[in-house]
C-alpha cells in the first residue's frame, strides 16, 4: 500500500494518468462522431445526372446523432420479424423514403423533412445489419461447403498438410455455431469498444508509467539504499508485482469501462446483452457460444490479464538496463521491433509466428476476437486466439517470476554500462555540434531536445495527418448542382463575353425544351414514336434543371456586377465551393480543431521553457551572467517565434495544401469581396493577398499565444505546474467553448482569433470583430513581453521602489 | 580594482539578514566565514544582483579610469559588471540533461565569450577541475562533487575580475578539496575572489583576508595570521571527565574533544577559561578563531 501511495504521490505521474483517462474519453467520443456513429448518413440525390466532369458533388447528409435515435426505433420495429422479411420490409421502406425525399425537394425548394432524412439514413444503415443476420446461416454453410470443395482438390487434401488440417479445423469450429440464433440489436457500444484501438495504446502508456515508477530509486540514486534494506528485494518485488496486477485490472476497468459506458450512453443505453455474441457483426467470426454480456465479462478479464502481462514485460524490459534513460531507449527499440513485426509481416509469411506471438497481440487484444486465424506450427493449425488465451496465465506467471528474479538478483553496482559508454560516444559527437551553437541555437536545443519539444512536434505532425481541413458542401437539389457546375464553367472576370456565353447556353437549353414541346405535338399527331419522344423528354427535363441553375448563376452575376460598381472593383464570378469547404461556416468545427491542436502543441512545447531554468536551479547563474537577463529573454522570444512558425507551418501548411490541392481554385486574382462570405471585407485586395494576410495573421496570433505561454511559464516553479497553468489559460477555455458550447468562455478562447475565419464570416467579411480581438491579443502580448523582461531584471524594479 | 560595500543592508520584513555592512575588497582572496544564517549568501546574492537590496551601495571600480577611483554602483553598471563577474552559487543548479562541455559552452555564450577563446578556456578549466575525461557525460549522472567542480569551472570562465564562490568545496573529497583550493589560490592575482564557507580549513591557507560574519554583521576582518594571533591567550586544553563534558559545554565554548594518554581532553576557547589545563599558543588554528568570534 505504501509503495502504491509512493507512486501516486508523484504529481507528474498522477497528472499523466489523469490526462490519459481524459484523453481516452475525449478521443473515444470524437471517434464516434467522426464515424457518424457507425451509420451511412448520406441521402439520395434524387437522380444521378452529372452534366459536367468538372465538379464532384457530395450528396447531402443527415445528422448522424439524430439518425442513430431513429436507427434504434427501426430496430424495435423489425426486431420480431424474420431476418429475411425484415430485410425486404426495410428495402421497401428505404425506397419509399427516397421517393418522399425527392418529392419534398421538388415541393419545398430543396428543403427536406427532418424525420425523413433521419429515417432514410437509419433504414439504409440497418439494412446492412439485417442482411448480415439473414446471411449468417449461409456464411456457415459456405464454410462447410468450402471444406468439402477444397478437400476435393489434391493440393489441399494431402493428408497431414497444414492446408487440409486447417480446412477441417475451421469447419469443425464453426460447426458448433450451427444452432446459434442471431438477433438484431444495438451493437454500437460493443463495436466501438472493439474498434477503438487508441485505448490499447493509452493503457500501454499508463502501464509504462507504473513500470517506470518502479525504477524511481535508480533515477533518484537510491537503488543501492533500497537494495541493501531488508525489505528491498523479494518483498518489494512481490509487492510491485501485486501492485501491477491491481493497476492493470484498475486501468482496464477505468479505460475500457469508460469506453463501454460512453458507448452505451451514445448508442442507446445498456441493452441487448443477452443476444448470442455472433449477432454483433464484428464478432461474427468468433467460434464460441456465449452471449454479448458473457463475451464482455470474458473480454474484460482477459484484458486485465493481458494488461498485467504487458506491464510485467515492460517492467522487465526497463529494468534490464541500469540507467533509466537508456532502459527507455532499449525498451522503445524492442517495442518498435515488435510493432513492426506485428504490423508489417505478411499473414502468409513463413515467419508469421513472430507476427502473432507478439506483445502487440495482447496490446491489440480485440483483434483476436474480430479475426479468425490459424497459423502453421509444424503443419498443425493453431488458432491465434486459443493459443494466446491459453498461454496468458502461464506467460503472466513466467513474466512475474522473471521480474521478481531480476529485481532480487540485479545488483545496483554490478552493471557494465555498455549503453552508457555508447551514449558517451554519441554525446561527444553532439557536443561537437552544440559547441557551435549560439544562444538562439542553445535555446532551441533546450526547448526542442531537453524539453522534449521535438516529441510534441512529431506528435503534431501525426495529428495533422488525422485532421480534416475541409468539409463537403452538400447540394440540396439538382438545380443547385447545375448552378455550381455553371459557376465553375463561367468562373472568372465577368465580361460581355461571359454574358454572351450564358445567353448562348440559355438559348441552347431553351431550344431543348422547345424541341420537346414540338415533339410532344408531333407525338400527339402520330408523327413521332414514343422512344424518340422519351429521349427528347429526358433532355428537356435536364435542360429545365440546367435553366434553373443558369438562372441562379445569372442572378449571382448581376449581384456581383452591382457589388463591383458599389465598391469600385472588377466583378468576378467565383467558384465558392473551395472557400466554403475550407473557410466557410460549415468548416468551423474543423478549423477550431486545427486551431486547438496548434495552440495545444505550442503550449506543450513552451510551457516549461522559463520554468525549466528555475527548476534546474539555474536562475541565479543566468541572472549573474552578462547575457542572462534581457538577451536571454530576447532569445526565448525568438525561440517562441520559431516554435510558432513550426506549428503554423505544420497545421496551416496542411490546411493551405488542402485548399490548393484538393480544390481547383481559379480566382486568385479576383477581388476578395467577390467571394460571398467576404462580401463586406473593407480593403480592396485580391483573393491571393487576402490568403497571405489570413495566414500571416494566424501566425501572429500563434506567436502571441506562445508569448503568453512563456509569461505563464515564468510564474511557475515546477514544470508540472507550468503545464497545468498554461493549459488552463490557453487550452481549457477553448476546449470548453468549442466542444461543449460554453459560450461564456468565448472572449478568452484563443482559438477564436487563431482560427480567425469565423470572426470574418459571421460578419460577412467585416473586420470589426477581428480588429477587436487583435487589439486585445496585442495588449495581452505586450504585457506578457514587458513582464518577461521585468521579471528577468526584477531586482532593479524592486530597488527603484526602495 | 576595488569593490566597495557601503551600508549594505537587506531586510526581509522585520528580519535583518544583512545589517549596514561596510567592506572594501581589493585584489586578493577574501574568505567569508560565518555560521548558517550569518548573512554570507545574502551578501553574495546582493553582490550578484540576484536579490534586491534594502539600503546601501555596492560600488565597483575596475581601475581602468585613473580619474575615477570611486567606481559606479553595480546596478548602474549592469551588464558591464556582469561581464567581469564569475559566480558560483551555493545550490548545485545546472542543466542535468547537458554534458559538462555543452554546459560550459552555453555558459560561455551567456558570458559573451568568443567561441575560440571559450574553447581554449573550457579545455583548460576542465583539466584543472579534473573533469576532462568525463566532459561528455550528462551532468545528471555526475556526483555532487563533480557538479561542484563544473560550477566552479563555469564561474571562472571568461577570466572574471570578480569571482564570487559560495561554498565552492562543499561535497568534495579531501584530495579534490586541496586541488580546488590550490587552483583558486593560483587565480588570486589581478582578481577579487570572495569565498564564502563555513569550512575553515578551506580558507585558512589561501585567504589574504578573512571576514567574520555573525547575524548579518561583519564582526571581524583581518589576515588569517592576525586573527589567529588575536586569540593566542584565549585557547586552553584541559582534561575533562566524561560526566562533566556536558556541563563544560554549557559553560564554555568547547572545540575539539579528544583522547590523550587514556583521558578525555577538551579544547576550550573564550575570554573566560576554566582553571587548570594549559594554553596552546603555538597550535592555534582558524577553528579557534571561528569559535571565539562566531561560536556563541
Amino acid at each position: 500500500m505504501k509503495e502504491l501511495k509512493r507512486i501516486l504521490s508523484k504529481p507528474r505521474t498522477v497528472l499523466a494518468l489523469a490526462l490519459i483517462i481524459l484523453a481516452n474519453a475525449v478521443l473515444f467520443v470524437r471517434e464516434q462522431v467522426k464515424n457518424d456513429y457507425g451509420l451511412d448518413v448520406s441521402l439520395p440525390l434524387g437522380g444521378t445526372v452529372i452534366m459536367f466532369d468538372t465538379v464532384t458533388v457530395t450528396s447531402e447528409i443527415a445528422d448522424a446523432r439524430g439518425a442513430y435515435a431513429h436507427y434504434l426505433d427501426w430496430i424495435e420495429k423489425v426486431r420480431d420479424m424474420a431476418p429475411s422479411d425484415a430485410a425486404e420490409y426495410l428495402r421497401l421502406q428505404k425506397d419509399a423514403l427516397a421517393d418522399a425525399i425527392a418529392a419534398d425537394r421538388d415541393k419545398n425548394d430543396g428543403d427536406i423533412d427532418e424525420d425523413a432524412r433521419l429515417d432514410y439514413a437509419a433504414v439504409n444503415s440497418l439494412i446492412d445489419r439485417v442482411d448480415y443476420i439473414a446471411g449468417y446461416g449461409e456464411l456457415l454453410d459456405n464454410i462447410r461447403a468450402n471444406k468439402e470443395n477444397l478437400l476435393s482438390f489434391s493440393i489441399f487434401n494431402k493428408p497431414g498438410s497444414f492446408s487440409s488440417r486447417n480446412i477441417i479445423k475451421t469447419a469443425d469450429e464453426f460447426e458448433k455455431l450451427e444452432d446459434v440464433k442471431l438477433t438484431l440489436g444495438a451493437d454500437g457500444a460493443v463495436d466501438a469498444l472493439l474498434s477503438f484501438h487508441m485505448t490499447d495504446y493509452l493503457l500501454t502508456l499508463a502501464l509504462t508509467l507504473f513500470a517506470l515508477s518502479f525504477l524511481e530509486e535508480r533515477r533518484a540514486g537510491l537503488w543501492a539504499v533500497v537494495y541493501a534494506s531488508p525489505r528491498g528485494r523479494l518483498r518489494l518485488a512481490v509487492k510491485r508485482t501485486l501492485i501491477l496486477l491491481f493497476v492493470s485490472a484498475a486501468f482496464v476497468l477505468i479505460l475500457y469501462g469508460t469506453d463501454l459506458m460512453l458507448g452505451f450512453s451514445v448508442y442507446g443505453g445498456i441493452r441487448d446483452l443477452g443476444r448470442t455474441v455472433q449477432s454483433v457483426e464484428t464478432l461474427g467470426r468468433l467460434p464460441i457460444i456465449t452471449t454479448v454480456g458473457g463475451f464482455l465479462v470474458r473480454y474484460f478479464i482477459l484484458r486485465a490479464a493481458a494488461a498485467f502481462l504487458i506491464g510485467l514485460l515492460l517492467w522487465l524490459l526497463l529494468s534490464a538496463v541500469d540507467n533509466v534513460k537508456y532502459a527507455l531507449v532499449a525498451a522503445a527499440f524492442a517495442i518498435a521491433v515488435e510493432y513492426s513485426l506485428y504490423t508489417f509481416l505478411p499473414v502468409q509469411s513463413a515467419f508469421n509466428v513472430f507476427k502473432y506471438f507478439n506483445i502487440f497481440t495482447y496490446i491489440s487484444l480485440s483483434d483476436l476476437y474480430t479475426d479468425y486465424l490459424n497459423v502453421d506450427i509444424f503443419s498443425y493449425p493453431l488458432g491465434i486466439r486459443a493459443v494466446s488465451q491459453s498461454a496468458l496465465p502461464f506467460l503472466c506467471i513466467f513474466a512475474a517470476s522473471a521480474c521478481i528474479f531480476a529485481m532480487c538478483t540485479k545488483r545496483p553496482a554490478s552493471g557494465r554500462d555498455i549503453l552508457g559508454r555508447a551514449a558517451y560516444i554519441i554525446n561527444s559527437v553532439t557536443d561537437k555540434l552544440l559547441r557551435r551553437f549560439h544562444m538562439l541555437g542553445m535555446e532551441l536545443y533546450k526547448t526542442l531536445w531537453i524539453g522534449k519539444g521535438v516529441v510534441i512536434v512529431a506528435l503534431l505532425a501525426y495529428a495533422v495527418t488525422e485532421l480534416t481541413f475541409s468539409v463537403s458542401v452538400p447540394v440540396k437539389s439538382l438545380s443547385e448542382q447545375t448552378a455550381r457546375e455553371y459557376t465553375v464553367e463561367f468562373a472568372g472576370l465577368i465580361t460581355d463575353d461571359t454574358l454572351s456565353r450564358m445567353d448562348a447556353e440559355q438559348e441552347r437549353l431553351e431550344g431543348d425544351v422547345a424541341a420537346y414541346e414540338d415533339a410532344l405535338i408531333a407525338y400527339d399527331r402520330g408523327e413521332l414514336d414514343y422512344k424518340h419522344l422519351n429521349v427528347l423528354a429526358a433532355s428537356a427535363s435536364t435542360a429545365k434543371t440546367k435553366l434553373e441553375g443558369l438562372a441562379a448563376v445569372r442572378e449571382r452575376v448581376q449581384s456581383l456586377t452591382a457589388l463591383g460598381k458599389e465598391y469600385g472593383i472588377e466583378p468576378w464570378l467565383v467558384d465558392e465551393i473551395p472557400f466554403e469547404s475550407v473557410y466557410g461556416a460549415r468548416a468551423q468545427y474543423e478549423r477550431r480543431t486545427a486551431a486547438l491542436t496548434a495552440v495545444l502543441a505550442l503550449t506543450l512545447i513552451l510551457a516549461a521553457n522559463v520554468t525549466y531554468e528555475r527548476q534546474s536551479g539555474m536562475q541565479k547563474l543566468l541572472s549573474a551572467s552578462a547575457r542572462g537577463r534581457g538577451t536571454l529573454i530576447e532569445r526565448k522570444l525568438a525561440t517562441a517565434a520559431i516554435a510558432a512558425a513550426a506549428v503554423w507551418l505544420l497545421v496551416y501548411g496542411a490546411e493551405l495544401r488542402t485548399f490548393m490541392c484538393d480544390f481547383t481554385v481559379t480566382a486568385w486574382d479576383a477581388p476578395v469581396q467577390c467571394v460571398a462570405m467576404m462580401q463586406k471585407f473593407p480593403f480592396h485586395i485580391t483573393v491571393r493577398v487576402w490568403l497571405v494576410l489570413l495566414y500571416l495573421y494566424r501566425y501572429v496570433c500563434l506567436y502571441c499565444v506562445s508569448v503568453v505561454v512563456l509569461a505563464v511559464s515564468s510564474f511557475a516553479s515546477r514544470t508540472e505546474a507550468a503545464y497545468v497553468a498554461a493549459c488552463a489559460l490557453t487550452v481549457i477555455p477553448s476546449l470548453l467553448y468549442a466542444y461543449m458550447n460554453v459560450d461564456v468562455l468565448a472572449p478568452i478562447s484563443l482559438i477564436v482569433p487563431v482560427e480567425a475565419m469565423s470572426l470574418l464570416t459571421d460578419a460577412g467579411g467585416a473586420v470589426s470583430a477581428l480588429l477587436a480581438w487583435s487589439a486585445a491579443l496585442a495588449a495581452v502580448t505586450a504585457v506578457a513581453i514587458v513582464w518577461l523582461f521585468v521579471s528577468a531584471n526584477g531586482t532593479k524594479r524592486r530597488i527603484s521602489r526602495t | 580594482m576595488k569593490l566597495e560595500l557601503i551600508n549594505l543592508t537587506k531586510k526581509y520584513g522585520s528580519f535583518t539578514a544583512l545589517d549596514r555592512v561596510n567592506v572594501t575588497f581589493t585584489e586578493g582572496i577574501y574568505g567569508i566565514l560565518g555560521a548558517n544564517g550569518a548573512g554570507k549568501s545574502t551578501m553574495m546574492n546582493l553582490l550578484t544582483d540576484n536579490i534586491a537590496r534594502t539600503e546601501g551601495k555596492i560600488l565597483f571600480d575596475d581601475g581602468a579610469d585613473p580619474f575615477d577611483s570611486d567606481g559606479a554602483d553595480i546596478l548602474t553598471l549592469g551588464r558591464s559588471f556582469r561581464r567581469v563577474l564569475g559566480y558560483m552559487p551555493q545550490e548545485q543548479g545546472c542543466y542535468d540533461h547537458m554534458t559538462a562541455e555543452t554546459f560550459l559552452f552555453y555558459m560561455a555564450e551567456l558570458k559573451a565569450i568568443p567561441k575560440k577563446r571559450a574553447r581554449d578556456e573550457i579545455e583548460k578549466l576542465l583539466t584543472a577541475t579534473n573533469l576532462y575525461d568525463v566532459r561528455h557525460k550528462k551532468l545528471g549522472g555526475y556526483s555532487g562533487g563533480m557538479k561542484q567542480r563544473v560550477l566552479l569551472a563555469q564561474a571562472l570562465l571568461g577570466d572574471p575580475k570578480v569571482v564570487i564562490l559560495d561554498e565552492p568545496t562543499a561535497g568534495l573529497d579531501p584530495k579534490e578539496r586541496i586541488r580546488i583550493r590550490n587552483f583558486i589560490s593560483s587565480l588570486s592575482r589581478g582578481r577579487i575572489i570572495l569565498l564564502a564557507t563555513h569550512i575553515v580549513s578551506d580558507i585558512e591557507s589561501i585567504s589574504d583576508k578573512i571576514i567574520m560574519m555573525k547575524r548579518g554583521r561583519v564582526v571581524g576582518i583581518d589576515t588569517p595570521s592576525e586573527l589567529i594571533g588575536s586569540v593566542a591567550d584565549k585557547v586552553k586544553e584541559l582534561p575533562c571527565r566524561a560526566e562533566d563534558l556536558e556541563r563544560m559545554q554549557e559553560l564554555y565554548r568547547v572545540g575539539n574533544v579528544f583522547q590523550r594518554q587514556g583521558k578525555t581532553w577538551v579544547r576550550v576557547v573564550g575570554d573566560t577559561l576554566p582553571d587548570g589545563g594549559q594554553y596552546v599558543p603555538d597550535h592555534l588554528s582558524l577553528e579557534d578563531v571561528y569559535l571565539y568570534y562566531l561560536g556563541a
